[in-house]
């Protein structure tokens, strides 16, 4: 009983110790490539709800055609007033045609004043940026702008 | 290793009640895991920045979460409503949970 119990525990022990380098140092799951297409990301996004076309509501300042899709600057204000109890809570970016369209997802608080937001995406080819903004009340807002890529990067 | 980054305040001379923004830059790759090394043709593992938190005064006031369409050295600028003086801490957790924080003290003008 002692000499199963304890080639048993030697095993276990082997067996753990071969894949913790792979399983933990590196999380095998977080090295792979995973593809985001569009679709399921605003899918789960929206969840169903009413969106409302916001282009009136935001600014963006995107340039129409950059000369390198690695690096291209997006800039939204959403002009919305940031009360205490209404204000928008989530600003997303997102591609259409990148193999991974999530660029960033960004939580506000009320303590942010208003509603804005600088990042650089990547982008593979020619295709839309699309903004998604919520409110804490559920409101979705959304806009869009034609990015024309030449040189693209690695998206 | 410590994660690099800098944080700072674009704004200067502003007041208590002033909307300022503030610039994160984290110096990091963002591999999608799709693109090879173009001499062994091996393929670069997925490896991105994932989360960046900032605090301002012991309360959360912005959390970004990242993926890999963001460029390298993810460059982001949010507001910040001034409410006093005090400190602006900012962390960053990659892929691979690596952490590394930075601070910048916030002063408005009298």
């Amino acid at each position: 009983m002692k000499r199963r119990s304890f080639i048993k525990g030697t095993f276990a022990l082997a067996t753990i110790g071969l894949l913790n380098p792979v399983l933990f140092r590196h999380g095998l799951l977080a090295e792979e490539a995973v593809e985001m297409p569009f679709k399921e990301l605003l899918d789960e996004y929206v969840r169903g709800k009413k969106v409302e076309d916001g282009a009136a509501l935001m600014t963006l300042n995107i340039p129409d055609a950059p000369e390198n899709g690695a690096v291209v600057p997006i800039e939204v204000t959403v002009n919305y007033p940031m009360n205490p109890d209404d204000y928008i809570s989530n600003i997303t970016v997102l591609t259409t045609k990148n193999k991974a369209n999530k660029a960033i997802s960004f939580d506000l608080t009320p303590a942010n004043g208003i509603a804005y937001l600088f990042v650089n995406v990547k982008m593979g080819q020619t295709q839309d940026v699309v903004i998604l903004a919520q409110t804490n009340k559920g409101r979705i807002f959304k806009a869009s702008k034609n990015v024309r890529v030449a040189l693209g990067g690695c998206g | 290793m410590e994660l690099r980054g800098v944080v700072k305040i674009l704004d200067q001379n502003y007041k208590v009640g002033d909307v300022v923004k503030a610039k994160i830059i984290v110096i990091h790759k963002m591999d999608t895991g799709f693109t090879k090394d173009k001499e062994s043709g091996k393929q670069f593992p997925r490896f991105y920045m994932k989360e960046i938190t900032a605090t301002y005064n012991g309360s959360v006031i912005a959390h970004f979460d990242l993926d890999v369409a963001t460029s390298q050295n993810p460059v982001i600028q949010f507001p910040l409503k001034v409410t006093g003086p005090g400190e602006l801490v900012v962390d960053f957790v990659n892929s691979e949970d690596e952490k590394g924080q930075k601070k910048v003290a916030i002063v408005p003008a009298a």
